[in-house]
């Protein structure tokens, strides 16, 4: 699964505990997607690329709606200020505000990483119905601090434009994503997506803090910290605009 | 002339009363002759070489195009099939295959990298005769099917990405619209060429595999073609062109104009070769030649004083030269031909494996022996060497009787 | 000394119509090789720089990891000082700075993902050919103006035409957004297909501050019209720059190897024909030098019987083998040299040559190469050769019996 909709589905969690009954996973994922149907979200983060050398920090804003769009705007450092994205469906736009463009991503720069982190745009715009590209499955049921724990293995479908081997996840009753693992298909695990920081807020169980690291090298990683989020919120309909891309209010 | 069993018996005989010296005059004409047919049949194969490559290496005999489509390779400039005329035009006695193909740019990703390439969906029946491909695999199957829904790429780029047979990879492209056209597909095939970049720059899927995944029919980015000969390709060109006059047509040599230029080179270069090595020998001839007759004179002056013609003693000196050529010429063609059946495959040139690759050449260099290369080395040695041994055994006509004898 | 060397030359020309027909022989192949390998070192430099002109310059200075690993961090610190300090370090101005980069490059109809090149636009002229090949418009105009140029494929590609205006969008040296939107002032046409559809230039100021580059750079490119001289070149180079020891200084071959290697393939290939015409000839006239020993036995048997030592014989048909060589080699080697000149002067064509001078991007007339390697190289292979040769009959004579010789005819 595409992994900023992967983390902004799990870290916005919402059903309460679970009944006695085990789940079936693909509904497990599903509940959890339908309980956002008609879930927005604003939020406030600041997203750490770290390297051997260097770190970096940017702060932005995240509105989304739906799970198929979003809209991302920067607010530090100074000179990335309100420069942002804008996800619709498959589609991405960037705007440049030194400039004053806007510029839509074409499908061959979507392996480009995206503001510099460790995720790509492809990893960032693409909608959530891949998650139908997968066969999912819990292979492990756990307790830890009194919550139950759903490890689940989602095997990407034979033509579906996914390079992972297998990916697995652990959720917890809350919902809460703890953990999303990325295999190559020698079941050699390449990178992970670790969540912590849970926090319950508006009645919901969220993790504020989500890293990607890679396996084969610890000294570079992106972190995603959220510091405030709000649910429910009522957008104007054109949040998700170009223009508004363009020009905050 | 009557006396010609005498002439060439006295020639041969005289061939080998100084072994020692005919065997070396021998060494450097077998020596020569060697390197003339082999250092043909080398640049002969190289010529040929980088032509097959060429022509099999998807390039064919000609090539159709959108008019737009070489300047700018995408999906949007291709052209239907379904024009009567093209169908019509090519059914040119002269056209032995012709296969359709889409190809466009594409990005193709593993677990471990992305890397951009050219996808070119192919029809496998037609294309098996026609292009490497069928026959560069080395792990895995061919296309069994039009419907065969795996990909097959190069070794190479499978090391790049670092994938490997039976796993999955996710190509992306553009479709008409602009929009992503995306797909996970199965590696059911990795093929191996000496030339690094058709092993990275390509990757394989049957045309309906891509006709899916582009979400497109009828449409095509060329059309390769092969003719009877490479004789032929002319008229095939000019009858298709005719009759296809909004399409881009051309020929091998216009598309790769590089390996067109190789052959006329080596033809040229292939007279001078052997003029030059020619000479190289001649001075030994002519100075082995001059030395017998020094040593003869008194011989010859007694056959003159005998009666003989001089004309007789000229045939029975020449007779030695031709004698001795006719023997350098058989040992020398047949050490060629076991030299070059030798090489088996061709010589392993890999060492200098990145500057094949810029001249467009493949790592290993077949010894080919051509029969008209043949026919000229032997040709120009006979030619070269009875002229040449004419004025040594000229020179011997003329000795004196008196002073001949009287020499010591 | 003076007699044997008087005997030496006395004895070779005994038989002058054999004599003069080796030196021939000998001369013939020095001559040939003479004007073969001129030629060919002439080729090749022609090659060498017809290629490193285009664009990749004779030798460049990265930071060490940059050719392997093209990061925009892995940048030279100060460039354009560094640079300019080369410059009087080495007394040659064709040295120009660069900054690499990849963006997003958008025209009204299309965008592609292309590769930038940020330049110093005075010294760019000098160690590249690009600004030369400007077909529409001017090249830029300096270090800081507001300009991009484009290849002409890539132009028609984006159906962008002098004077529009293109958006960049890539990612700064810090990681942050670099966007900018520049005219297109030139469109070029360099020849190299890869070129033209894929570079881009501004100058480097821009490019600095598009992508957060402050005053670093990625590469310092030299260049010179005395391609033989790169190894020089590259020393005095690495000289200038020993306090920086992160950085590396690479010739041609290192930032490019196919051309290297397809150069000496060409010419080991054309060495095995040269000692293959070397061998003939020396057979050819080993049956001279055998001829010459084998008439004086009786002669040579009479000496012996006087005292003479074997040795000292063997010696002085040695002596004779070296004299003639080198009187003929002087005479081959001269010969060549003299026609080498010629077309030094006034340059080779021959049919086909346009084409490939085209593909190398070479001028259409060949030059040989004059120098040591070139003209004494084929010469003294044949020298050793012949020398070789000449110990096989100096060696008969070692078993000379002196009755048994005298009795000879």
């Amino acid at each position: 699964m595409k992994t900023l909709t992967a983390f902004i589905l799990f870290s916005l969690s919402a059903l309460p505990a679970f009944a006695a009954e085990p789940p079936v996973a693909i509904d497990l994922i599903k509940s959890a997607i339908d309980n956002y149907r008609g879930l927005n979200s604003y939020s406030e983060a600041s997203m750490t690329i770290h390297r051997k050398e260097w770190q970096r920090v940017v702060e932005m804003k995240v509105w989304t709606q739906d799970l198929d769009k979003s809209l991302v705007r920067v607010t530090a450092p100074k000179k990335d200020k309100d420069a942002g994205t804008l996800l619709i469906g498959d589609d991405m736009w960037s705007y440049a505000p030194k400039i004053n463009r806007i510029i839509k991503i074409p499908g061959s720069m979507s392996n480009q990483s995206w503001m510099g982190s460790d995720f790509s745009n492809n990893d960032i715009a693409r909608a959530d119905d891949i998650i139908d590209q997968y066969t999912h499955r819990i292979i492990n049921t756990s307790t830890e601090n009194n919550k139950k724990i759903y490890t689940i293995e989602s095997v990407p479908h034979e033509d579906a434009p996914v390079v992972w081997g297998k990916e697995i996840l652990r959720v917890n009753e809350d919902f809460v994503f703890l953990e999303h693992q990325f295999y190559d298909q020698d079941n050699q695990l390449v990178k992970t997506l670790i969540a912590s920081e849970i926090k319950l807020i508006d009645g919901k169980y969220i993790s504020l803090r989500q890293r990607m690291t890679k396996t084969d090298n610890k000294e570079e990683w992106t972190e995603f910290h959220t510091s405030t989020i709000k649910f429910n919120i009522e957008f104007s309909s054109n949040t998700f605009t170009l223009s508004n891309l363009r020009n905050p209010r | 002339m009557q006396s010609f069993p005498l002439i060439s018996a006295l020639a041969w005989r005289n061939l080998w009363r100084n072994k020692r010296r005919t065997s070396v005059i021998l060494f450097a004409m077998i020596l020569g002759i060697w390197a003339m047919i082999v250092t043909a049949a080398f640049m002969r194969g190289m010529a040929i070489q980088a032509l097959d490559d060429t022509i099999e290496n998807l390039t064919g005999h000609i090539q159709i195009h959108h008019k737009k489509y070489l300047d700018d390779p995408v999906i949007e400039n291709s052209f239907s099939i379904s024009d009567a005329t093209l169908i019509a035009s090519l059914q040119h006695p002269d056209i032995i295959q012709w296969s359709r193909r889409i190809r466009v740019p594409a990005i193709i990703s593993s677990e471990r990298d992305t890397r951009g390439l050219v996808l070119v969906g192919i029809d496998p029946q037609s294309e098996a005769e026609m292009s490497f491909l069928n026959s560069a695999m080395s792990e895995g199957q061919y296309f069994q099917s039009p419907d065969d829904k795996g990909i097959i790429i190069g070794k190479k780029l499978a090391e790049n990405l670092e994938t490997r047979l039976g796993k999955r990879v996710v190509v992306m492209s553009q479709d008409l619209n602009n929009e992503i056209a995306d797909r996970g597909f199965r590696i059911t095939g990795i093929y191996d060429t000496p030339t690094e970049g058709m092993e990275t720059g390509f990757l394989f899927m049957t045309l309906t595999t891509a006709e899916k995944l582009l979400n497109v029919t009828d449409v095509n980015s060329e059309i390769t073609i092969i003719s009877r000969s490479l004789e032929h390709t002319n008229a095939v060109l000019k009858s298709l062109k005719d009759k296809n006059p909004d399409l881009d047509i051309q020929a091998w040599d216009t598309l790769q104009p590089f390996v067109k230029l190789i052959e006329e080179m080596y033809t040229d270069f292939q007279y001078i070769w052997h003029l030059i090595v020619f000479m190289a020998m001649s001075f030994g001839i002519i100075n082995t030649l001059l030395m017998t007759i020094f040593e003869r004179t008194r011989e010859f002056g007694l056959f003159q004083a005998l009666g003989l013609k001089p004309r007789f003693i000229l045939a029975q000196v020449w007779m030695e030269a031709v004698f001795m050529l006719i023997i350098a010429l058989l040992i020398g063609n047949f050490i060629s031909w076991l030299t070059v059946l030798s090489t088996g495959e061709g010589i392993d040139v890999s060492a200098f494996a990145q500057g094949m690759e810029m001249a467009q050449l493949s790592n290993i260099i077949p010894f080919i022996i051509v029969r008209d290369d043949l026919f000229l080395a032997n040709f120009i040695v006979i030619l070269l060497g009875l002229l040449t041994s004419l004025y040594p055994a000229w020179r011997a006509s003329q000795l004196v009787p008196a002073n001949a004898i009287t020499r010591v | 000394m003076n007699t044997s060397w008087r005997f030496a030359w006395r004895n070779i020309w005994r038989h002058p119509r054999r004599t003069v027909l080796t030196i021939l022989a000998i001369a013939f192949g020095a001559a040939l090789l003479v004007f073969s390998i001129g030629f060919q070192l002439g080729q090749y430099d022609l090659m060498i720089k017809g290629s490193v002109s285009i664009y990749q310059g004779l030798i460049q200075v990265q930071k060490e990891g940059y050719l392997d690993e093209p990061k925009m961090r892995s940048s030279i610190n100060n460039i354009q000082s560094l640079a300019q300090s080369l410059r009087e370090k080495t007394q040659v101005t064709s040295i120009a700075a660069r900054a690499n980069g990849f963006a997003l490059v958008s025209s009204n109809k299309r965008s592609y993902g292309t590769l930038i090149a940020g330049v110093e636009p005075k010294y760019e002229k000098m160690v590249s050919i690009i600004p030369d090949t400007i077909r529409e418009g001017t090249y830029l105009s300096s270090d800081s103006a507001h300009e991009v140029i484009i290849g002409k494929s890539l132009a028609s590609n984006m159906q962008i035409k002098l004077g529009d205006e293109l958006t960049f969008m890539g990612s700064g040296r810090d990681g942050s957004i670099a966007a900018t939107i520049l005219p297109v002032t030139g469109i070029y046409e360099s020849g190299s297909k890869e070129l033209d559809r894929n570079l881009l230039q501004m100058p480097l100021k821009t490019f600095q501050e598009t992508f957060a580059m402050g005053s670093h750079g990625h590469a310092i490119v030299f260049y010179h019209d005395d391609v033989k001289q790169d190894l020089v070149f590259k020393q005095q180079i690495k000289q200038a720059l020993s306090s920086h020891k992160e950085l590396v200084t690479l010739s041609w071959d290192q930032v490019q190897p196919g051309l290297k290697q397809m150069i000496e393939l060409d010419y080991s290939s054309g060495w095995f024909m040269y000692v293959v015409l070397i061998a003939i000839i020396t057979f050819s006239i080993l049956n001279t030098f055998l001829m010459s020993v084998l008439e004086r036995t009786r002669e040579f048997g009479i000496m012996l019987a006087l005292g003479y030592k074997p040795f000292n014989i063997g010696k002085l048909v040695m002596l004779e083998a070296f004299i003639l060589t080198l009187f003929a080699l002087s005479i081959g080697t001269l010969i060549g040299l003299l026609i080498n000149l010629y077309f030094a002067a006034y340059g080779l064509t021959f049919d086909g040559m346009e084409e490939i001078a085209q593909m190398y991007n070479m001028p259409s007339t060949l030059y040989p190469q004059i120098s040591f390697e070139s003209t004494l190289i084929g010469p003294l292979v044949i020298f050793v050769f012949t020398l070789i040769s000449a110990l096989y009959p100096a060696m008969k004579i070692r078993k000379l019996q002196p009755v048994e010789a005298m009795r000879k005819i």
